[in-house]
């Protein structure tokens, strides 16, 4: 760099010639998968990659046991091999990475002994996953992405980053409910849906028959300064709620509905974990809460009782989608195929973190204590994913009157 | 912090003129670029896509039109001025009572200030939430909804950040009082000032570079801060900075370009802020440091000792009591609304850490090492860095000034999105430095995300050591290197330690950073907890919180003990 340049022109200087640099050095070359290729130099990560999946602890679930079993096991045949490729005749078959925001430790040594595969996973909300997909643009790291943010999903294949045309053979066993989600290039495929809100109250503080039935008892003078729900501009489930009363109703109606309830003393909280913990707290008696945190806080002893609304309870559709330049196509492909196998959609229900789910093939059940008649309904997600960027900001900007 | 330097000699010019460039580089790769990627995203959206597209400049006007984005800079400010005046002024007392004196307690207060250093500002809020809710703890404990209304207000909010962040204040000041010069107060008190004249026109004035060495930090750490104000203000709603740059990048499409202006405006705050500093510092002169100076050592309370330990003991119950220890309650609760009934007693949450196939305790190794490592690479470079600004009459000073505390203030996510941009381009990979996807690129965001800590606590104990010692060394032959390491780190050994030990403490938990760009497969300690927080297993991550900060301040207390003592070889 050149001694001459003051501070300003030095960073005026030195944005340019990244830019150049990054500009010269074209786009999209990808070589090998990033993560894949550098496999060999994370130093040790891959000697223990198999036993560290980001499983988060307690499941307390026996299975845990089991799949503990396999991975240290697997962790000891990789602890001798110097790289991800080298375990077992089958790693030959190559890694698969995959970004999602649930049940990584679930999928990854079942998809592992199934396919003989191997499985990277990066598991975040859904919100950073999002980010690190946008920021990887010119170089992806991921070959599949499932997560439980439609709109978004849809958002990366207007951009035209996804894997169009392809059907999976295990999409016939789709339900009805399921299919109306398909878009028509095939980009992506549903593995569930869930409540993104439904309605829970304390029930120590109010009585059953005083508790709301319907969204549009939430706007009721009783429940002042009672209520309380996540904020769409920041958690990730909460856009999948709200787009949906903005589509039904009509973007004025779906504002002047979230006005009344913000005049009606509405609590914002940034996440769904923000909401229960405020439930729990008693500095709100109702809620819109996403359906696996409301029957894990029941479950878990708190005075809660959940009311699935008539009119429906907006849902989160969880779909996964393979990008569009993968080199592990073969693998993305089994990894979707997997995906949508009731057996496993099942095990996703039997032991997952966010097991409360409608599966959306048919011969894999919902949690037994799961409303019989749990209705869901669902923003479309074209117009839930053009109109996106005007929703979160009217809610990000109510926060200012 | 700098000042004009005296006696300079010019020979010492030369050499430390030369060290100003590799600092300059260092922290434009570590800090300027990744930050300059986003910025950069405003005019260039594509850049980083291979498309050379122009973006809308006008979207740096925005400001102007977006109540959202005007209410948060607003709050912002409101909020990090407020918590620096308290915080400093919280911190820097309580920093010079405990070097003066001596009392029962007072090492409780050393320990509670490294646990508030090194816990994650989520797990404060965490604390303070569940002890201050309607029928939280605190109802729990006192039935009185007192604490509630007024946690949960403004001027709530601003207290519970004092008694968050005033330990950076402390440290500072703390570990700049290491010597002390009596000669000085000797002669006030020869010409007949009393001591507390003596105290107030001599030695309070010359902690000034430690004050606001640790005024600065506070407020940087607390204008950069998304998790605390964001679970607080809920209820009454007091969106900032971090909030909108956090709104900007969760939405679809991405607008990377708006946290780009947003955190363009955070730097022109800090850079604001240097300035001020700058101004208040350049009038005078603090290397006190000559021969005659010796250890400040704590001298007995006598009669005093009670009342001290009593104040420390109700000092402690509230800045560690509440948040800390409701997340020790947290950790051994079966459920949140349980309250403190002995029924509501449990031990599993800890039983779970172990049961899942050293998932745990392997991301906890993950992160000690990386916030190891990153911790001593920073420290060299804090030290360059440090030097550079107190001792040379490099041109850029200012500059690097601002640059080395920026990351304190930027929220991780803006960094670690950066970091991608920087260190993800196709071209690396041909070199062998495509860092995103390997545990690399974490080892990077943390040297960056240390240097700020490291930095300021250098420079405040540096102010002390008059550049005379070091050209004087330089006279008789002493070689550049030899000169610091001979004289130059041995005087200001406890900030070394301090600033060395701070980073690393925080290092360890450092999510935002963590969540964004750790590679597949590779769990790190704070990704772990709030995975479990995420999936409403709060006794869990209360837990988790709580065995990782013990072992990471078991460490702290080590190292303390290894090197502290150790005295300096006249």
């Amino acid at each position: 760099m050149n001694s001459k340049m003051n501070g300003k022109t030095g960073i005026v200087g030195a944005l340019l010639l990244l830019a150049i640099v990054s500009t010269a050095c074209g786009n999209n070359d990808n070589g090998a998968n990033g993560s894949a290729a550098n496999g060999a130099n994370a130093s040790g990560t891959n000697a223990n990659a198999a036993g560290t999946n980001a499983a988060d602890a307690t499941n307390a679930a026996a299975n845990n046991a089991a799949a503990a079993d396999t991975t240290a096991t697997d962790a000891t045949t990789n602890a001798a091999a110097t790289n991800a490729a080298a375990d077992a005749p089958a790693a030959n078959k190559g890694t698969l990475t995959v970004y999602l925001n649930d049940f990584d430790d679930i999928v990854k040594p079942m998809f592992e002994e199934q396919t003989g595969y191997k499985l990277d996973v990066v598991s975040g909300n859904g919100a950073e996953i999002m980010s690190r997909i946008e920021a990887e643009k010119g170089n992806p790291h991921w070959d599949v992405v499932w997560m439980d943010a439609m709109p978004s999903i849809e958002g990366l294949d207007k951009q035209g980053e996804l894997l169009t045309g392809w059907s999976p053979a295990n999409a016939s066993g789709l339900t009805d409910f399921a299919k109306s989600f398909v878009p028509t290039d095939n980009a992506y495929f549903p593995t569930g849906a869930h409540a993104a809100g439904v309605i829970v109250y304390n029930k120590n503080e109010i009585k059953a028959e005083d508790a709301p039935k319907s969204w549009k008892d939430f706007t009721d003078a009783k429940y002042k300064g009672m209520i309380g729900m996540a904020d769409p501009a920041v958690a990730a489930p909460a856009y999948p709620f709200v787009s949906w009363f903005f589509q039904d109703q009509g973007m004025d109606a779906g504002k002047s509905y979230f006005s009344s309830l913000l005049k009606n003393g509405l609590h914002v909280y940034p996440k769904n974990p923000n909401v229960v913990e405020a439930l729990s707290g008693g500095e709100i008696k109702v809620a819109a809460l996403q359906e696996s945190n409301a029957y894990v806080m029941k479950n878990g002893g708190e005075p809660i009782e959940i009311v699935w609304p008539q009119d429906g309870a907006p849902a989160s559709v969880r779909v996964a989608a393979i990008q569009k330049d993968t080199k592990n196509a073969e693998a993305a492909k089994a990894f979707v195929e997997f995906l949508l196998d009731p057996k496993t959609q099942q095990a996703l229900v039997d032991k997952g973190d966010e097991s409360y789910f409608e599966p959306s093939v048919a011969g894999a059940k919902p949690k037994a204590d799961r409303e019989a008649n749990a209705k869901l309904v669902v923003a479309k997600a074209d117009w839930a994913s053009d109109n996106e960027a005007e929703i979160k900001q009217w809610f990000s900007d109510q926060s200012v009157k | 912090m700098v000042l004009r330097p005296i006696g300079e000699i010019v020979t010492a010019r030369t050499t430390d003129g030369r060290l100003g460039w590799p600092v300059m580089l260092l922290l434009f790769i570590l800090v300027l670029c990744p930050l300059g990627a986003v910025i950069v995203q405003v005019l260039l959206p594509g850049i980083f896509f291979g498309s050379l597209k122009f973006g809308d400049w006008r979207i740096l006007l925005e400001i102007a039109q977006r109540p959202l984005w005007q209410k948060s800079l607003e709050n912002s400010v409101l909020l990090a001025s407020g918590t620096t005046v308290f915080a400093t002024a919280l911190g820097g007392t309580l920093a010079i009572v405990r070097a003066t004196r001596a009392f029962p307690t007072a090492r409780l207060l050393d320990a509670a200030v490294w646990v508030l250093i090194i816990t994650p500002s989520f797990i404060l809020s965490q604390g303070w939430v569940m002890f201050a809710a309607p029928k939280g703890l605190a109802f729990s404990m006192f039935g009185s909804h007192g604490v509630s209304s007024f946690v949960f207000s403004p001027a709530g909010l601003i207290a519970v950040m004092t008694l968050s962040k005033f330990p950076l204040a402390y440290l500072s000041v703390y570990s700049a009082m290491e010597w002390k010069v009596d000669s000085l107060s000797q002669a006030a008190r020869l010409n007949g000032a009393s001591p507390f004249t003596a105290w107030r026109t001599i030695q309070a004035p010359l902690l000034m570079p430690a004050v606001l060495a640790g005024a600065a930090l506070v407020f940087m750490d607390t204008i950069g801060d998304f998790g605390l104000p964001a679970s607080i203000s809920a209820v009454y709603r007091f969106p900032t900075l971090p909030y909108s740059i956090y709104s900007a990048i969760y939405t679809s499409p991405i607008r990377f370009d708006m946290a780009g202006v947003l955190s363009f405006y955070l730097v022109l705050l800090i850079g604001a802020a240097m300035v001020l500093q700058f101004y208040a510092m350049r009038r005078s002169r603090y290397d006190f440091l000559n021969s005659r100076a010796e250890r400040l050592v704590p001298k007995p309370s006598g009669k005093l000792a009670l009342p001290l330990a009593a104040g420390n003991v109700l000092l402690l119950a509230v800045i560690f009591g509440i948040p800390i220890g409701t997340n020790i309650w947290m950790s051994f609760a079966k459920t949140a609304s349980g309250g403190v009934k002995s029924g509501n007693w449990t031990l599993s949450n800890y039983a779970s850490l172990f049961d899942d196939g050293q998932q745990l305790l392997r991301g906890l190794g993950h992160s000690l090492l990386i916030a190891a490592a990153a911790a001593l690479i920073a420290l060299l470079i804090g030290l360059g860095v440090a030097y550079v600004l107190t001792y040379s009459t490099f041109r850029h000073k200012r500059m690097i000034e601002t640059i080395s505390i920026l990351t304190l203030a930027v929220p991780g996510v803006v960094l670690g999105i950066g970091y991608i941009f920087v260190w993800n381009q196709p071209w690396l990979e041909r070199v062998g430095l495509l860092l995103y996807g390997t545990p690399w690129i974490l080892v990077l965001a943390s040297v960056a995300g240390a240097i700020p800590i490291i930095t300021r606590m250098l420079v405040g104990a540096m102010a002390k050591v008059p550049a005379q010692l070091l050209t004087a060394a330089q006279l008789y032959g002493g070689s550049f290197f030899g000169r610091i390491r001979v004289i130059l780190v041995p005087l200001i050994r406890g900030a070394l330690l301090s600033a060395a030990l701070a980073a690393f403490g925080s290092g360890v938990f450092d999510l935002a950073v963590n969540s964004i760009l750790f590679p597949p497969n590779f769990l790190t300690l704070p990704v772990s907890i709030n995975k479990a927080f995420e999936d409403l297993k709060f006794g869990y991550a209360s837990a988790a919180t709580v065995f990782g900060s013990a072992i990471v301040i078991l460490i702290i207390l080590v190292a303390e003990l290894l090197l502290r003592r150790k005295e300096v070889k006249a």
